[in-house]
């Protein structure tokens, strides 16, 4: 393929080299390797790709260009969409460090991406000339015909339309350009990395043209774009709920974008937001266990610390009104900061602390403002945290593809059985209400189902402790509490609203994706849904103030199977984190 | 002696003198640390205790505490220095290199990694290094827990992970001076690594010991953060955290570091200790829900397995065995118990029929054990993990040290660790000038 090149000065052997040197290389070496011989060496290791940012530096500039057929078209549109490589040239240049070098090394990239699908599709390399006397389009076409011939993603040949074009767009990029007496030009080599977006993401002079380098910042950009698709996935299922859920209650001032729901994610997903570094929201709403922690009845917080109460899932929460066990908060925009200043949870010093700890941090560094147009504040803590959490949405179950979508087959008929106790003899449905278009499983109000009081009373004077599978201990409750500290009675709702008729009540929870959050109740003291569906069974803990639709149900063997196969046909799909 | 790193040649050749010059030892020191380690085969003179910091108690700081044990010395018994690092981090477990110049102390919970520099002045450690980005160096390793000498390089046995704070855990390596090397991830369903496995391939971590002679390399398992930091009573009667806990063994090729065997050893096995006589192809550990004693051993063919051998205490009283020690003519194995804050000495001349020949109460909880080389001298501490201890009353910290005349534990001195406004005592080691001269 090399003697196929013509190439019309001294430069044509270093060139050959450089080429010679992007060759298929052996099996450990699918990406390029530095140019041999000319331009600088490069004595280090590319970095990983999408293991570091490449900070928009500016908008790459539009002009009026002709393409080497000599068809007018536009800068812009000839990489709209698409990451770009973009370098100025003249093609009568003999500089080994200049012209050549960029085109050898576009060359160079475009032989490794030829082997990389996904980018090939992606990268348009684009060389401009500015050269308006001798680069004519026919001109162009000789010099880019033996480059096309090897094969690679789109590699266009441009000269400005005119010479006004031709000032414009060197202005617009920075490039100056000397002519000497004789005619010669000269300019300071730069390549530009442009983004689909179209903003420049990095410029390579001379001394940094190496294509390993170039390779590593355009699979990171691909890398990013990826990212992007699935906040604009998220985004979107925001915009239109998998089936079985109502659409999603967003605010009218700071509604969710990508911008702000992927901010979001690495809020939620940062250890560094606590005080020692341990924890972040993930570490007890994890994603992989459903958004909750499954093993765990009560989650462990800061230095240890004990939680009250059992970490509620996070899937669909976008459509709970009071939120926490006790419905203390009423918009997940403020609750997203009581978390992190609990002192048993992430534990902050304080609202500032936090702040600063994310100005401190450089890889926030703009992504507020991409998200907000300003930066760090509390508010914008809560709104970016709430856009996220608000596209874990968690539809589609079978449930959902058999009464809201009509497939006669999606439920099995021990689940469909369950369905009918479920809204019948067993009255579930009475808390855990379905509507006509959608089904949240929740009537949103607080009840005392007898667990909270029960475990307030004397309790046990032994526990059953499985030490490991099979080998059982009973072991005094003294002892439990020579080695535990005292806990203090749940009053739920009560604590939130002094009323005496609150006691032992706790907000219905939904029972969507049930499968996937055990342990159960507000304690997690039930370990499966069969235990819950056999607490519920024997009528709870009757006391007074129980609510009376918590009552004995009578339910056989077969009935409280057939209640758990409905309940486990409620797993709606997997949401991407 | 084996070879070791020195950092130069003139202090290198001096320890090779030093060494010569030593008594010939038995193959350990206090509890049978690493065979790479230099060993200190004569009378211990300082105790260095990894302390954890305690909200409301002096400066509420984990700190490395230095106590004095020279006979005859004027501070005999006291303390003499303490260097606190700011903060707690569940401060547990430490090791030496193998220099011995530089102690390593861990804290469980920030993952933070602790340098003192025992050797300038064995009387007063200085902290001379923090390691704290080992989570995003290690690929999301949480819980630096056992530090292990290898040649110019420590071994670290983790607890748990940043991605769930659960069991599935790595073995890490990091150079001398500190610089991060390699994951070991530990053999887990579906990432066996070709192990050969009993029952099930867990993923948990503990201790990791080497048998240099055998290219063997052991490690143990026991829970993830959520457990380990989470308040004990609450712990148990919670049933789905019970359910987190280590049931494994994995016997590793050392050399490649790849797993070879996924022993079936449950109930929480911690410590490991090799024996340390040629031909003493095994190791004992004990389990601390079960409450038993396992032996690994090579059998006729050189292939590795595991035996319950012994109970220590009634399991079914859930005495919580914490910390072994073997002696170094491998007969003696010390093991304490946590609940009952009781250490028990068995007769392990027959490795597979340990016989408990002692046994006393040390305090109202009780956890590590060191002993001196030529197992005369014993010291106990007091605190298991900061959530773990028992509350109350019963929360003795202490340091207690002990004469052993081969029947009955003679106490040397005591302190209280609370009074003494220090915190929970955990690990200790020995340090003396002598090592440095």
């Amino acid at each position: 393929m090399l003697g196929t090149l013509t190439i019309r000065t001294a430069v044509a052997a270093a060139l050959a080299a450089v080429l010679a040197a992007s060759a298929p290389a052996g099996a450990h070496e699918p990406g390029p390797r530095p140019p041999a011989g000319v331009g600088p060496r490069f004595d280090y290791e590319p970095p990983v790709p999408g293991t570091y940012r490449l900070p928009p530096v500016k908008p790459a500039a539009d002009g009026g260009v002709l393409d080497a057929r000599g068809a007018r078209r536009r800068l812009r549109e000839v990489m709209a969409g698409r990451l770009a490589l973009l370098s100025f040239i003249y093609t009568g240049c003999h500089d080994a460090t200049g012209c050549p070098l960029a085109t050898a090394v576009l060359h160079q990239v475009r032989a490794a991406v030829a082997r990389d699908r996904e980018l090939a599709r992606r990268l348009t390399l684009v060389t401009v000339s500015f050269d308006l006397a001798r680069d004519t389009p026919p001109a162009l076409a000789r010099y880019a015909e033996p480059l096309r011939r090897v094969r690679g993603p789109r590699w266009e040949f441009l000269v400005p339309s005119s010479g006004r074009e031709l000032d414009s767009i060197l202005t617009a990029y920075g490039q100056s350009i000397e002519r000497a007496a004789d005619g010669t030009l000269s300019h300071v080599l730069r390549v530009y990395l442009i983004d689909a977006r179209g903003q420049i993401r990095n410029v390579y002079g001379v001394d940094f043209l190496d294509p390993r380098l170039v390779l590593a910042d355009l699979r990171t950009l691909l890398l990013e774009e990826r990212a992007l698709t699935r906040d604009e996935a998220a985004l979107a299922r925001i915009a239109a709920p998998p089936l079985g859920l109502p659409p999603v209650p967003v605010p009218a001032d700071t509604p969710p974008t990508a911008a702000r729901i992927a901010l979001g994610r690495k809020l939620f997903f940062d250890r560094r937001l606590s005080r020692n570094g341990t924890m972040s929201c993930a570490m007890c709403h994890l994603p992989q266990q459903g958004f909750t922690n499954r093993e765990l009845a009560r989650p462990v917080g800061v230095e240890g610390r004990s939680l009250r109460r059992n970490a509620p899932t996070l899937l669909n929460v976008a459509y709970v009104r009071q939120l926490f066990h006790d419905g203390r908060e009423v918009s997940l925009e403020t609750q997203a900061l009581a978390p992190m200043l609990d002192p048993r949870e992430m534990a902050n010093p304080s609202p500032g602390a936090i702040l600063a700890r994310l100005r401190a941090l450089p890889d926030y560094d703009s992504l507020f403002e991409q998200a907000f147009g300003a930066g760090p504040s509390l508010d914008r803590v809560g709104q970016a945290l709430a856009s996220y959490q608000r596209t874990l949405l968690a539809g589609n179950s079978p449930f959902d593809r058999w009464y809201f979508g009509g497939q006669a087959t999606a439920l099995s008929a021990e689940a469909r059985e369950g369905f009918r106790l479920f809204t019948g003899r067993a009255g579930c449905a009475s808390c855990h209400t379905i509507e006509a278009r959608f089904a949240l499983f929740t009537d949103g109000a607080f009840h005392d189902t007898g667990v909270a009081w029960a475990r307030a009373g004397a309790g046990e004077s032994v526990i059953a402790v499985e030490l490991v599978p099979g080998f059982v201990v009973p072991m005094a409750r003294q002892v439990i509490e020579s080695v535990g500290e005292p806990e203090a009675p749940d009053l739920g709702r009560h604590e939130v609203t002094l009323d005496p008729d609150d006691r032992w009540r706790f907000r219905t929870p939904s029972l969507r994706n049930v499968a996937l959050t055990g342990p159960y109740m507000h304690d997690g003291s039930l370990s499966s849904l069969r235990d819950v569906v056999e607490f519920y069974n024997r009528g709870g803990a009757p006391h007074p103030g129980q609510d009376p639709r918590v009552r004995p149900l009578g339910l056989d063997a077969r009935e409280t199977a057939a209640l758990v196969a409905f309940l486990e046909s409620l797993t709606g799909e997997t949401v991407d984190p | 002696m084996r070879s070791r790193t020195v950092a130069t040649a003139v202090i290198g050749m001096l320890v090779v003198l030093a060494a010569a010059l030593a008594p010939a030892p038995a193959r350990a020191d206090e509890p049978c640390q690493s065979p790479y380690i230099k060993r200190l085969t004569g009378q211990e003179e300082f105790v260095y205790v990894w302390t954890l910091g305690v909200e409301g108690l002096g400066d509420g700081s984990d700190k490395l505490v230095t106590v004095d044990v020279r006979p005859g010395s004027r501070t005999y018994g006291k303390v003499v220095h303490t260097v606190s690092v700011g903060g707690r981090h569940e401060a547990h477990h430490g090791g030496f290199t193998d220099d011995r110049r530089y102690f390593w102390a861990g804290g469980l919970d920030t993952s933070k990694i602790f340098i003192f520099d025992v050797h300038t002045d064995p009387a007063r450690p200085r902290l001379v290094k923090t390691i704290d980005d080992f989570v995003q160096a290690t690929d999301g390793i949480v819980g630096p827990h056992t530090f292990y000498a290898v040649p110019g390089r420590m071994l670290i046995a983790a607890l748990s992970n940043s991605r769930d704070h659960g069991g599935p855990t790595a073995i890490v390596e990091y150079t001398n001076d500190g610089r991060y090397v390699a994951t070991h991830w530990i053999p887990i369903e579906g990432r066996t690594r070709g192990a050969v496995v009993e029952k099930a391939a867990d993923g948990y971590g503990y201790d990791v010991r080497v048998l240099p002679r055998r290219n063997v390399m052991l490690t143990s398992s026991f829970t993830g953060w959520s457990n380990y930091m989470m308040d004990f009573g609450q712990m148990l009667k919670d049933a789905e955290a019970m359910k987190r806990f280590g049931q494994t063994v994995v016997v590793w090729d050392f050399h490649t570091r790849t797993p070879r065997k996924v022993l079936h050893v449950p109930g929480a096995p911690l410590e490991i200790r090799f024996a340390n006589l040629p031909g003493h192809d095994y190791a004992f550990t004990t389990t601390a829900l079960t409450s038993k004693i396992w032996l690994i051993h090579a059998d006729a063919q050189g292939e590795w397995r595991a035996r319950e051998v012994a109970d220590i205490g009634d399991p079914a009283k859930v005495p919580l065995p914490v910390a072994i020690t073997l002696s170094a003519d491998d007969r003696t194995l010390w093991v304490d118990s946590f609940m009952d804050g009781t250490t028990r000495a068995y007769d392990v001349s027959n490795p597979f029929a340990p016989r408990q020949i002692y046994e006393k109460k040390i305090g109202s909880q009780l956890n590590m054990v060191s002993q001196s080389w030529d197992g005369k001298r014993l010291y106990f501490t007091s605190s298991v993990l900061a959530r773990w201890d028992k509350k109350g009353a019963e929360n003795e910290q202490y340091l207690k040290a002990y004469d052993w005349d081969g029947t009955t534990l003679q106490e040397r001195f005591a302190l209280d660790f609370t009074a003494l406004g220090l915190g929970r005592a955990h690990l200790m080691r020995f340090g003396s000038a002598a090592l440095y001269r």
